[in-house]
């Protein structure tokens, strides 16, 4: 209309021009739609939605909050409160931005909603209303519902809205988590989890790279375990592949009876090295393993055997890392897939997503540059192929509602495609089921370099596992504690401070980041280390003991006691131990498990603090009688350090009763 | 006679009423019952908030408060505000003033509302007893006679526990499912609804509900609650009665009696809110205080007193038939009333311009006149008398019949209160031949012969607007098919409001408010209306003065 006007402008037809413009404010106004019949009735019926909706929030919280052991997530609390006073408040905005915050500073009270900035913007952009951040949250603290949890509430600087606490609520929380124990936030229906992780090839060593998947993977099942999830530990060894031909060509020149007498392999790795020569150099037996290959895929029952006897060694070297490191997870390597994949590739052809490349059989999915190839132009089978059974098998045999791949970053892009094309062919719709690549980056040196020995190899794990228990020992030593502990109590300390150090270590780190492996750093008393959280726990522990407080005088005293949370250090060490279930929520959405690591350090240090401040126990300067026994305080220390022991358990830390 | 049949007057002898369930229960639950009222009456007017009060109500609200004042007891205003949909804060406070109108002071004001707390832990509990259940079947499917069971009637409580929890949290859409009672009606109805779901705010619980409960199930249980003795309701609800023991016995809780009244139905009016507010929207009638309904607003705007109104109540009487009645027998009562209280005062509808030429003073004379002539003790106001006065032109005639008795030449007439006669001395017509003036004499009334009548005028008169009213309706049941087969509104009576713009009352009444009330000599009594303004009073007619013998 406005081009034909500029057209009319040039002839003068005045009246056209009038109309026309009139036309055009009638459009802009909506004045096409009228009042039609039924629009009253859908706006009833829309009315009637919303407070049906705003029903079933509200029960869900209900529902939520029913289930009295879980700990109460007040973090998520306050959204839902500020979500209802902001609907309240602005009916008519579709999402508007919930950002709820625990605050950094006491005079910003303890959790801050900083929506009303977000919604400023959002009024000016789609309504062209110019309203001050500052009457926003003024109009969100009108509309705050009737609650449990705050105690009051300002308006600061431009818009923030601090809450505070209130001291009876975070009081009774501290009692229900003292006499219930520490229990997961609610996260609703029981969900199945599958967690691939770990995953080494057979035959050959786990190496450092292998010890991130393991640690994250573990780590992460765990939380999943506490939170109530159904959790599936997956180890996707490589078992299967063309690797074996030359293996099995090479056991039967150098162990012809093998099948009678089971073969005294002592070092896979040296054997593994020893074929790989002899396939690049010797022609004949290059050939003699292909054929190797083709026997064993035909499942002839010697290969299968001579497949299962270098599987079995390997399986024995691995066990004895996860034992180290208190790892469990179920085998289900690529061979179990072997059979799926040619219904994989005939599942692709027949919807039609397969082309045909040099032989090879591809598959493209949008928005990813590199195809799948699903089968080489000999009929074998991929990575690919295998990663896409493996992925349906999880999804639809297994039912996962949430799979979690603990992979290196490289293979970021091969795991992605193999999502799109899982979403492409149907198998899964990412709003419903959360498939999810874990990256991690690589282990790196204290160069800076890709983590090796002296010698340019890669380190073995079991090695890097055994300097790691010497190296706690020495530090023991050093600190003289062999003096204090008995030999099992110093053994104890040993492969806990060891092994606690090196997962500590790489969990404490962003996932995502490359991390460097130094045993000096680990080791070290001081910072968010393993070593130090250890200590730390151990003194808190002691506490209650050295006042001859036992468990039972604790149990009474916290269905009893109300806890006084008057002392600053007090209350700032109770809110801090009440984020526990909001870190875990965090950590369920993001994956991130340093948040944990980051928080149990804040958490030992902020119990320094209380502890440097409020006497738990007082006693006698001279005598060292103990002249008084601060209850509430102590049963702080109690929450404190069943907290943190639930932090521990989470990341597979062993926390030892003396060190 | 139920004044009879309500017997004692007495509260916790429920028990020897002829009907009343007594289960073991009863005696331990009526004796807690007489701990906590003493023995007192309670009764209670419940209306629903969710229209204007009509002259029905006035008969539930004179039955109710009256009772009780009658007994010494105590009668409560409990809004029934169980279905969300219809309530507006208006008609809260509406029904309040209405009820003190009325003349009465509720011993307490209460809601459904308040109790729906109770009523839902009731609720649980009638489950837990195995008395009432979750349902799915649709509204269509149980409307009518004789509809199909309910085929979820005998489902585990458990499972109408947790249906009905759902229900409460939202899960189910509206009409999805339903809370029923196992109980068989009077009339044969199977099984009442007594809670159902609706996704709408309540005025006075707001988002805290998507169930509320049913009539059937909240109005005994809410009489529970408070303790009502004497449980008035109009006879439509004898139905209800069996299922009102029923749910008190079937929780345990101390059972009111039910006791069943007539309706109050007048003829020539509709007082059904759709109806109303079909007028409203129609124009017929200007808004639900429009003086030609019978709204108790309305009434009260037209100038009917509230005592009137009780004494119509009371007259009616309780008993259980129907009553409906003609209206003039309630513009009877308000005459009666009004004889008393309204003051006199003149008044001309169409005046007629007189000069008296041989006026005895040189400026205004004051004339005294009394407020009630029948009792001079209370009280005269004063008129002003001036040589320029105004008649009613019927007043006066150029011919004289047999029979007519006012002005006309030749044969005079006095002017009321004035002490004068006058006699048409000149004629004064316009251009069309209408008489527009009379030039008149006066001789004192002490000296002149005394004639034949007496008429009222006015001097130095205010101008006002007057409303003049007849029945709304031509026949007497405007709703009735057979009688009107064109349906309500075909049946307006056209001449159902004449407005006289220009009328003139005597000063005396310049500084009445809204709602005061005169008797115009000769015309009726008047009610001033809230349309007055400075210098413009708007006067309803209450009523004639005699009752017409057309209508009789």
């Amino acid at each position: 209309l406005e081009l034909y006007l500029r057209s009319c402008s040039s002839s003068p037809s005045e009246n056209e021009i009038k109309l026309l413009t009139a036309e055009i404010e009638r459009l802009k106004n909506f004045g096409c739609l009228g009042v039609s019949p039924s629009l009253e009735g859908l706006r009833d019926e829309n009315a009637k939605l919303k407070y049906r909706l705003n029903f079933l929030q509200k029960s869900l919280q209900e529902e939520r909050s029913k289930t009295a052991k879980s700990m109460i997530n007040i973090n998520s609390c306050l959204q839902e409160i500020f979500g209802a006073a902001i609907q309240a408040a602005y009916p008519d905005l579709e999402n508007p931005p919930l950002v709820v915050t625990p605050s950094q500073q006491p005079k910003f009270g303890d959790y801050q909603c900083n929506s009303a900035m977000g919604i400023t913007q959002i009024l000016l952009k789609t309504k062209e209303q110019k309203v001050s951040p500052r009457e926003i949250a003024e109009k969100i603290s009108k509309n705050i519902p009737a609650n449990e949890c705050i105690e009051k509430i300002e308006i600061a600087g431009p818009g923030f809205i601090n809450v505070h606490l209130r001291k009876d609520f975070v009081s009774k929380q501290l009692s229900s988590l003292l006499m219930n124990g520490v229990q997961p936030p609610a996260v609703g229906k029981r969900k199945k989890v599958v967690v691939d992780f770990s995953s080494p090839n057979i035959a050959k060593e786990m190496h450092v790279g292998h010890l991130r998947s393991t640690i994250i993977g573990e780590s992460m099942c765990r939380l999943f375990e506490f939170a109530g999830y159904d959790v599936l530990r997956l180890n996707h060894l490589g078992d299967w592949g063309t690797q074996f031909g030359m293996l099995i060509a090479h056991l039967q020149d150098k162990f012809p009876d093998y099948l009678t007498v089971s073969p005294p392999i002592g070092d896979l790795q040296a054997f593994y090295k020893e074929s790989k020569r002899r396939f690049d150099t010797e022609e004949e037996f290059k050939k003699r393993a292909y054929q190797c290959v083709v026997l064993l895929q035909s499942k002839n029952p010697d290969f299968i055997k001579a497949w299962e006897l270098i599987c079995d060694v390997s399986r024995k070297e691995f066990q004895k890392i996860y034992n180290c490191l208190d790892i469990t997870l179920i085998e289900r390597g690529e061979s179990f897939y072997h059979e799926m994949m040619k219904d994989i590739v005939k599942e692709f052809e027949d919807k039609g997503f397969v082309q045909v490349d040099d032989g090879r059989k591809i598959v493209f999915v949008p928005g990813f540059p590199v195809p799948l190839t699903i089968m080489k132009s000999d009929g074998g089978y991929t990575y690919d192929t295998s990663d896409l059974a493996a992925l349906k098998h999880r999804l639809c045999e297994e039912k996962a509602d949430i799979l979690i791949y603990v992979v290196d970053s490289g293979q970021s892009v091969h795991l992605q495609t193999v999502f799109a094309a899982g979403q492409m062919i149907g198998w899964y719709d990412p709003k419903v089921t959360r498939v999810a690549h874990a990256a991690f980056g690589v282990v790196l040196g204290e160069d800076k370099k890709k983590f090796k020995t002296r010698s340019g190899d890669t380190v073995r794990l079991i090695d890097l596992l055994e300097e790691g228990l010497k190296r706690a020992m020495d530090k023991l030593r050093d600190k003289e504690r062999d003096k204090v502990l008995t030999a099992e109590e110093l053994k104890a300390a040993q492969t806990s401070v060891a092994f606690g150090c090196i997962k500590y270590a790489d969990l404490s780190h962003n996932r995502l980041n490359d991390y460097v492996f130094s045993f000096d750093k680990m080791l070290d008393d001081r910072g968010n280390t393993a070593a130090y959280l250890l200590y730390a726990f151990t003194r808190i522990r002691a506490i209650a003991r050295l006042a001859s407080i036992d468990e039972q005088m604790l149990r009474k005293a916290a269905r009893e006691e109300v806890l006084i949370l008057d002392h600053e250090k007090e209350w700032k060490l109770g809110k801090c131990i009440l984020r526990f279930p909001e870190i875990l929520q965090k950590i369920l959405d993001d994956l991130l498990l340093h948040t944990l690591c980051d928080y149990l350090y804040e958490l030992a240090t902020t119990f320094t603090e209380f502890y440097d401040n409020c006497y738990c126990v007082e006693k006698d300067r001279q005598s060292g009688q103990i002249v008084k026994v601060n209850m509430w305080r102590l049963l702080l220390c109690e929450a404190t350090a069943t907290v943190m022991a639930k932090g521990f358990d989470i990341l597979g830390i062993k926390p030892v009763q003396r060190m | 006679k139920v004044r009879r049949r309500l017997g004692t007057g007495v509260g916790g002898e429920n028990y020897k009423t002829e009907g009343y369930v007594v289960t073991p229960n009863t005696m331990a639950l009526l004796k807690h019952h007489l701990t906590i009222t003493g023995g007192q009456v309670r009764t209670r007017f419940p209306p629903e908030p969710n229209g204007i009060l009509h002259i029905g109500h006035a008969k539930a609200i004179n039955f109710n408060f009256g009772y009780a004042k009658a007994n010494g007891g105590v009668c409560f205003l409990r809004y029934d505000d169980t279905n969300p949909e219809k309530e507006e804060e208006k008609y809260f406070t509406a029904i309040r003033e209405m009820v003190e109108w009325l003349g009465y002071q509720p011993y307490a004001v209460t809601h459904a509302s308040d109790y729906f707390d109770q009523l839902y832990t009731w609720a649980l509990e009638l489950i837990r007893r195995g008395q009432a259940y979750v349902c799915h079947q649709k509204v269509e499917e149980i409307k009518g006679h004789n509809p199909p069971p309910s085929p979820w009637r005998d489902r585990p409580v458990e499972e109408s526990l947790l249906l009905f929890e759902d229900m409460r949290k939202g899960k189910f859409g509206e009409g999805e499912a339903t809370l029923r009672m196992k109980l068989v009606m009077e009339d044969g109805k199977m099984d009442p609804v007594a809670y159902r779901v609706k996704f709408t705010p309540h005025h006075r619980t707001g988002d805290k509900w998507c169930i509320y409960p049913t009539y059937d199930y909240t109005h005994c249980l809410c009489d529970s609650i408070e303790h009502i003795t004497h449980s008035l309701c109009t006879k439509e609800f004898q139905a209800r009665r069996s299922s009102y023991f029923w749910l008190c016995n079937a929780l345990d809780v101390y059972c009111p009696v039910q006791w069943e009244y007539g309706r109050l139905n007048l003829l020539y009016t509709v007082v059904s809110k759709r109806k109303i507010i079909r007028l409203v929207e129609t124009g017929a009638v200007r808004d639900w205080d429009d003086p030609r309904l019978f709204t108790l607003t309305a009434l009260r705007r037209r100038g009917f007193p509230p005592e009137a109104i009780n004494n119509f109540c009371a007259r009616v009487g309780v008993t259980v038939a129907q009553a409906t009645m003609e209206p003039h027998l309630l513009e009877a009562c308000v005459r009666e009333v009004l004889n008393e209280q309204a003051p006199r005062a003149m008044a001309v509808l169409e005046p007629l311009k007189v000069t008296i030429t041989n006026f005895p003073a040189l400026k205004a004379l004051e004339v005294l006149v009394p407020n009630f002539p029948a009792d001079e003790s209370r009280g005269f106001h004063k008129v002003p008398f001036q040589p320029t006065v105004y008649i009613e032109e019927t007043d006066f005639r150029e011919e004289v019949d047999k029979g007519y008795k006012r002005l006309a030449p030749g044969q005079p007439v006095g002017l009321r209160h004035a002490g004068y006669v006058i006699a048409v001395q000149n004629i004064i017509k316009d251009a069309s031949g209408r008489v527009i003036e009379l030039e008149v004499t006066c001789t004192k009334s002490d000296v002149a012969e005394k004639p034949k009548a007496f008429i009222h005028w006015v001097s130095e008169p205010l101008v006002c607007e007057v409303r003049l009213y007849e029945r709304l309706f031509l026949h007497k049941n405007p709703e009735d098919p057979s009688e009107v087969p064109g349906g309500f509104l075909s049946d307006l009576n056209p001449d159902s409001l004449r407005v006289v713009r220009s009328a003139l009352v005597d000063s005396s009444v310049l500084s009445a408010r809204p709602f005061d009330k005169f008797q115009f000599e000769r015309l009726g009594y008047f009610s001033v209306d809230p349309d007055s303004e400075e210098g413009k009073m708007v006067f309803n007619r209450t009523v004639t003065l005699k009752e017409d013998p057309g209508k009789a």
